[in-house]
Parts: structure tokens; sequence; C-alpha cells
């Protein structure tokens, strides 16, 4: 009786699941420009932006989504670290629905908040454009966003020539108050 | 008038030498480059896979085993390939319900296994998918891949050996790529 019991309740363990939908296979093609946006000199405090356009290759419309991701450090370039803080990104539209065969642009932003601390780097940190689908299979593409922010570096020359002048600027001042002494 | 020359010319000399450092950095002209203008593109030939109803503790593979979805390389760029899984949902509750994806291609009780491979990948065979993205075509060694190439790969499923029975499940795998 018992092992009834328990063929029972394994039969139906036995028979389930259907993984994707039973609809027609389709399959998925788009591309994104620029492959890779590099922004040097971004001063903290200092926002700038650029476009990334998206294009669907598809002979139906699709939604695509755009988001950002941190990258493991081992895939990023040599040099850069993690960027700091994904709300420092913003885009025009995080998902857009882009017609058969066209492409639209969105609109990405970039703000540094003005702290010190924050010149002088180079992070990366990639963007993320995926077509929204229920299907098994997705595609996500990733632009690489390198960004550099300035003020961290300084010029030995300018720096050099100004601490000569405040030398010379300092003598001047002695000389003269000597000459008054002086002639006083 | 000696005390106030010194009191003029002191604080001047002090603040150009606060403000020296300062004036030392560099312009700070915003510079974007958009490296050509690269389009980056991939696309796949297939994304689904209706298995019907499947039994518990039983593998799934796509056919053809491993020509099943090409992946083809558009743009203008050499790209690194990636690969990353996710649970599997119940379709009418996806929060109440799911198959865990394992760590490492095995199952359990509601735990369920994915693996791909690549035809001409000799070297590695079925390797796991899962919910760390992990390397498609293995580009480790310095192969990424160019406009053009192309690259079949199939699926197998390794299903829980316990689930909850009539329950439609679904899931998702991402295959992305990134300038090389």
């Amino acid at each position: 009786m018992v092992g009834h019991i328990k063929l029972a309740g394994l039969i139906p363990a036995l028979l389930v699941i259907i993984l994707p939908p039973l609809t027609l296979a389709q399959d998925v093609n788009f591309g994104v420009s620029p492959a890779e946006v590099r922004i040097s000199d971004l001063p903290p405090g200092n926002a700038t932006e650029f476009e990334l356009v998206i294009h669907n290759k598809d002979e139906i419309a699709h939604n695509f989504t755009v988001t950002t991701f941190q990258p493991p450090e081992q895939e990023r370039r040599e040099g850069r670290a993690e960027f700091p803080d994904d709300s420092w990104i913003s885009f025009s539209s995080p998902g857009i629905e882009i017609a058969a065969d066209s492409q639209a642009n969105v609109m990405v932003a970039i703000a540094i908040p003005q702290e010190q601390k924050w010149a002088g780097r180079d992070w990366e940190i990639w963007l993320g454009v995926a077509c929204e689908s229920p299907d098994l299979l997705g595609v996500e593409l990733y632009v690489r966003c390198l960004v550099s922010t300035a003020g961290g570096k300084l010029n030995i020359g300018l720096f050099i020539g100004s601490a000569v002048g405040l030398v010379l600027l300092g003598c001047g001042v002695y000389y003269y108050f000597r000459r008054r002494l002086k002639s006083g | 008038m000696k005390v106030a020359i010194t009191s003029v010319v002191i604080p001047i000399i002090l603040a150009l030498a606060i403000s020296l450092p300062a004036l030392a950095q560099q312009n700070s002209t915003i510079t974007i480059t958009m490296t050509g203008l690269n389009e980056i593109s991939i696309s796949l030939d297939k994304t689904q896979w209706p298995l019907g109803t499947v039994a518990s503790n039983t593998e799934y593979e796509t056919s053809p085993q491993i020509q099943w979805c090409t992946l083809t390389v558009q743009g203008t760029c050499n790209v690194n390939t990636f690969i990353v899984g996710d649970d599997a949902k119940w379709v009418s509750d996806p929060n109440t319900y799911k198959w865990t994806l394992s760590n490492d291609g095995t199952n359990s009780e509601h735990i369920y296994g994915l693996w791909f491979r690549i035809s001409g990948d000799t070297t590695r065979g079925y390797v796991p998918i899962t919910k760390t993205q992990g390397e498609f075509w293995p580009y480790s060694g310095g192969s990424s891949l160019a406009p053009g190439d192309t690259k079949q790969f199939g699926l197998r499923l390794l299903t829980p050996t316990y689930f909850y029975s009539s329950r439609q499940m679904q899931t998702q795998i991402t295959v992305s790529a990134v300038a090389a």
C-alpha cells in the first residue's frame, strides 16, 4: 500500500515542464555603435553626453533595453578601474521600441560629482543593449565606456615656471625693501 | 609705510603659493572619442528550444547536438563572447516556484543543469552554463572572433531529480559580446 502511494506521487513528478514557449523559432539580429567610447579629461563636477545608435536588423519590431554593467576585472582594459557608481550614468530612454530594419539613438549622459577624490582617475564600465524577448536564447551587446577624469596630474613645466616666478617675485620684494631701508 | 607694503605683498605671495598647484593642473577640455564608428553586432539563427514534456533526472540535447544554433559575428569589430544562464521560473507565477540553475551543470531536487558545446571546441567539450557570465568562445588565449566568423553550438539540459509536476517552466540564456 505504501509502495503504491509513493509511486502515485512519483508519476506526476516525472511528467511535466516545457522550457520555452511553443511558438515559431526566430533569429535575433541587431547592432550597436560605437563599440567603444573613450571620454578624456572630464573634470569632477562636470557632465558630458554622447549617442548610442541601435540598429534593429530584424524583420519585426523589437523592444530594446539599455543598462550599465560592471565588467569583471580581467575583462577591463589595462589600467582601468571599476566605475565607482552606476547612478552617475543616465539614458534618455532606458527602453526603446525600434521598428523592423530601423535604427534609433539613445543619449547617454555621464556626470561626475564635484569631489577632488574623483580627479585623475581611469575607469571602465560597459553599457549593455539587450533585445527583450521571452525566448530561450537572447543576445546582449556591450559598449565599452572608458572614462578618464581631469585634474589629477600636475603640469610639471607650468608648476616649475610658476615656482621660479614666485621666487623671483620674493627676491624683488626683498631688494625693494633693502633699497628703501638704505635710502631711508 | 614698510608695514603697509609688507601687509599687501605677503598675502599676495601666500595666495599665489596656494593657487599654484591649481594653476598647474592640466587643461580640462573634455574629449570624447568614438573608436572609429565601429558597430558591434552578433546574430543567432535560433532562439527557441521547444522541449515539451520532460521527465525528472533526464538529459536532453538539442538536435543536431552541436550544430543546432549558429552565432555569426557581424558589425565591424572583433569581439569577445560570453554566455550566462538563469533560474527556470514557473510561467504562471514566477515568484513562487523555480528551478535553480546549478553552478556546475549537476542537478538535484528543484536544481537543474545547463550545458553548451561549440562545434570545433575540442578542448572543452560540454561546458556548464551558470548564473555567472563565462566565456562562450574561449578568447583568453587571444582568439577573439572577427566579423564574418560563425560558431555553431548546441545545448544540453539536465532536469532536476525531483520537481513539481504540471508546471510550465521558462528560462533564458544570454549570449553577449564586447569589442575585443
